[in-house]
């Protein structure tokens, strides 16, 4: 069989630094090959070429036989490969039937029309979207459904989806497999990259690994395992596995009540919840999307208000508070790290000595009076090293950096801010594994040192593998509580969905 | 090497500079006045306060807001100061009572846009007229100019007197530049002007108190307005209030633009005002000794500003990696 796509000793450069050396890829019709590796490995900007966005240094791009030309990503399109990205592309302004449509549009464009057929054909991919629904109406997990459908809907040949399950319910991404599988026996060729190796083992026809930009090994699905798959992702055998849970792991003790929350509200999202979080240990907070965990952490850091009337109480050590926004919170030593550090985590036209110098200006604890060069120069070498940040030096814009590398960053700009309370929302969401380890590391030492730190995650394994107690959050409120005894993968996921 | 190195990171800024250099180089060789130590000491001087506005201008921007009442606020408020004086209260009383009516509107709009959360575009366009509007008609009432009273002393000096041979608008337009600047680069409101710019909902949960900060930017752009205004008055021993409705706002906002201070906010600085005002400097200069038409003057001024952006996105093309959503 001839193949699709065929990529042959593909070097990128960006600024005289190699994303990709000698990359070799090979995809053949019909087959769903996963393309995986820690971040920065070179996965997205060898999709990007795939996608015809970027130009390879060196090497050529082969597509039905034909070399790719480049700059333009609507030939790719034209051609029939579609990307389905990690940041959706969707105009939020525009409805669900109409993002579908883009690009496709007849030179009359009736509504009813598209509204009809956009209808019938998410009802045949078996996605419950309304298509008359503006897509900034949308949550996450119905945005990426629009956005695989638009790629199902430009007849491409060859899909790839980066990430596509990260936001997707269980049910979700029942029906996004079924789907997958569906178009392979179509003759559409999938390219799938996901940090959830159990999915990529499931799905997948053949594996590449990536790593530093090279090519590690292409084999069939079938010949790997999850211990392999990492120890070729990491380049090193990891002698214990990410979430293994370690039996002879103990929680750690309750300290004293750092915040109690009681009753609380907030329109429809948060309902009369109540909990307390205790220093010196992890309270992990799981709930799948739209229980309100998002909410009530943006509640008590002050980033959202509570309802005026009947809003609950929420106490700091004791003292009642309610913050209108979040200054006041971070001053009383509440931080919160957010699960979206693209909209509203860091400076993007800003190096990440300054990221992090400014969450130390804004929470007062900066040496004089001026802005010192010196002390943010120092901070950043002090964090990037504390914290592992691989990057060229303090001087290297975000927006560059790695999802890993961002989330430290995040990171270091919250703790500068001597927190006592640290809320870490999704903390690992968009990272790769490598970084998700030293990431649980960097949680665990903070409440070994005494502050009270919560954890909110819709991935099992990891509140799990990182929490002392165990709230569970279900429509707006949290239901219950387990010790990490008792906690169990299916006792959780009960309590969460029924 | 240096140079290499100066081509290589060609931006807006650097362009715009060269643009300066070599329109200056053209002028001196082929226009006879042009070199003549007098000619660009007026050709400073005449672009001294759209500098200055300039400065109040940048620091709104950086914010990501835009302030089109600055020539309004500038007007009004040192037209009536002037007003007052003629009615016999004595030049600092007129003058504080002036400079806290700038400050005084410019912490309504700055309130408008961050309490109320309106669009600055139409907060200080509808401030601009409000301004203008009372002032001519509760404020200035009869005329359009208010001349110079003949017993402002000593500020007098500020429009028409020389420091070691400068002329004091450019001196005081040097002077609050760098003010700016050290305002910007050293203090933390300044860093924070920068952040809220880049990225206000990360500000916000930053801790950095994000409204206030915003009153902030346009009161500041408020008083230099004001200093912008007395240097006006006082070159040209008058203040016509008319020039509200000239397009004299539009200029402000080419110099800033024109030097490569980003409207989406978070990137630019002082720098960039100081490179925009000189080109249009040298241009308005060589083309008044040329004697071009003031119509002509308007297209050309508009066509340097169009290449010096069509260049820059040549140069720094916008990928993923540097480009930046609502880049306006």
């Amino acid at each position: 069989m001839n193949p699709i796509l065929e990529l042959k000793n593909v070097t990128k450069e960006f600024h005289g630094v190699a994303a990709l050396r000698n990359v070799n890829f090979t995809l053949y019709p019909g087959e769903v090959h996963s393309l995986l590796g820690e971040n920065g490995a070179g996965k997205s900007t060898l999709t990007k070429i795939m996608a015809g966005v970027y130009e390879p240094t060196q090497g050529e791009v082969v597509f039905n036989g034909e070399p790719m030309t480049f700059g333009r990503p609507a030939d790719a399109l034209g051609k029939g490969i579609a990307m389905v990205f990690q940041e959706t592309s969707l105009v939020p302004s525009l409805t669900v039937a109409q993002n579908i449509y883009l690009g496709n549009e007849k030179f009359l464009n009736r509504l009813r029309g598209i509204y009809i057929a956009a209808q019938q054909f998410l009802q045949s991919l078996n996605f419950g979207v309304d298509p008359t629904l503006y897509v900034s109406q949308l949550g996450a997990a119905q945005k990426q459904m629009v956005e695989i459908a638009r790629a199902v809907h430009h007849k491409a040949k060859v899909i790839i989806f980066d990430e596509p399950t990260a936001t997707l319910t269980p049910e979700e991404k029942h029906h996004f497999f079924s789907l997958v599988n569906r178009l392979k026996r179509e003759g559409v060729s999938i390219i799938f990259i996901s940090h959830a190796l159990e999915e990529a083992l499931a799905i997948s026809d053949r594996i590449t690994i990536l790593r530093d930009g090279q090519h590690v090994i292409t084999d069939d699905a079938r010949n790997f395992d999850r211990d392999k798959i990492i120890a070729s992702m990491v380049g090193r055998s990891l002698s214990a596995e990410l979430y293994s849970r370690d039996k002879t792991r103990k929680a750690r003790p309750y300290g004293h009540k750092v915040l109690s929350v009681q009753n609380l509200s907030m329109g429809k999202m948060v309902r009369n919840t109540s909990f307390s979080v205790y220093a010196g240990q992890i309270t992990g907070i799981f709930g799948l999307i739209g229980s309100g965990r998002t909410e009530t952490a943006k509640i008590i850091s002050g980033v959202v208000k509570r309802d005026f009337f009947h809003g609950g109480e929420v106490r700091l050590e004791g003292k009642s508070v309610r913050y209108r926004v979040p200054r006041p919170a971070v001053k009383d030593g509440i931080v919160y790290v957010t699960e979206d550090r693209k909209i509203e985590g860091f400076f993007e036209t800003k190096s990440i000595a300054e990221n992090i110098y400014l969450n130390l200006l804004s929470a007062d604890l900066n040496r004089g009076v001026v802005v010192s060069h010196s002390e943010m120069m120092d901070l950043a070498r002090d964090w990037t090293r504390r914290l592992n940040v691989k990057a060229i030096d303090g001087n290297a814009r975000v927006i560059e950096l790695s999802g890993g590398n961002q989330q430290k960053v995040v990171i270091a700009k919250a703790l500068i801010q001597k927190p006592k309370l640290v809320i870490f929302d999704e903390p690992t969401r968009g990272v790769d594994v490598g970084a998700i380890a030293e990431l649980h590391q960097v949680i665990n030492e903070l409440a070994d040192a005494g502050l009270a730190v919560v954890v909110i995650s819709s991935y099992l394994p990891e509140i799990l593998n990182l929490a002392d107690r165990i709230l569970v959050s279900r429509q707006g409120r949290v239901v219950e509580e387990f010790s990490t005894e008792e906690a169990t993968e299916e006792k959780i996921m009960y309590a969460a969905v029924h | 090497m240096r140079s290499l190195g100066f081509m290589r990171h060609l931006n807006q800024e650097k362009i715009v500079l060269l643009l300066t250099a070599l329109l200056f180089v053209v002028f001196s060789l082929t226009l006879n006045n042009f070199l003549a130590g007098d000619n660009i000491l007026s050709l400073m001087r005449s672009v001294a306060v759209l500098g200055i506005l300039g400065l109040g201008m940048l620091v709104v921007v950086l914010g990501r807001g835009i302030d089109l009442s600055l020539v309004a606020v500038m007007a009004i408020s040192v037209a009536w100061s002037m007003q007052l004086i003629h009615e016999g209260l004595p030049v600092s009383v007129a003058l504080t009572i002036g400079l806290l009516f700038a400050l005084g509107i410019a912490l309504c709009t700055g309130i408008l846009v961050a309490y109320a959360e309106i669009p600055p575009l139409f907060a200080t366009l509808a401030m601009a007229t409000f301004v203008y509007g009372f002032g001519r008609a509760h404020l200035i009432v009869g005329t359009d100019v208010v001349y110079m009273p003949k017993t402002m002393g000593w500020v007098v000096s500020l429009g028409q007197g020389k420091l070691l041979g400068v002329p004091m608008p450019i001196v005081v337009a040097a002077g609050m530049a760098l003010v700016v600047f050290l305002f910007l680069r050293f203090t933390k409101i300044g860093s924070f002007i920068y952040a809220i710019g880049d990225n206000l909902a990360a500000s916000r949960i930053s801790g950095i108190a994000v409204r206030p900060m915003l009153v902030l930017q346009y009161v500041l752009s408020g008083g230099i307005a004001f200093v912008a205004g007395i240097i006006t008055a006082t070159s040209v021993e008058a203040m016509n209030t008319r020039i509200v409705n000239s397009n004299m706002i539009y200029d402000v906002i080419l110099v800033v633009v024109l030097g490569g201070v980003g409207l989406s906010g978070g990137r630019g600085n002082v720098r960039n005002v100081i490179v925009g005002t000189l080109l249009i400097g040298v241009l308005m200069n060589g083309m008044t000794i040329m004697d071009v038409q003031y119509t002509v003057q308007n297209v050309i001024k508009s066509l340097i500003l169009l290449l010096a952006i069509v260049v820059d996105s040549i140069v720094n093309p916008r990928d993923e990696q540097t480009g930046q959503q609502g880049d306006i």
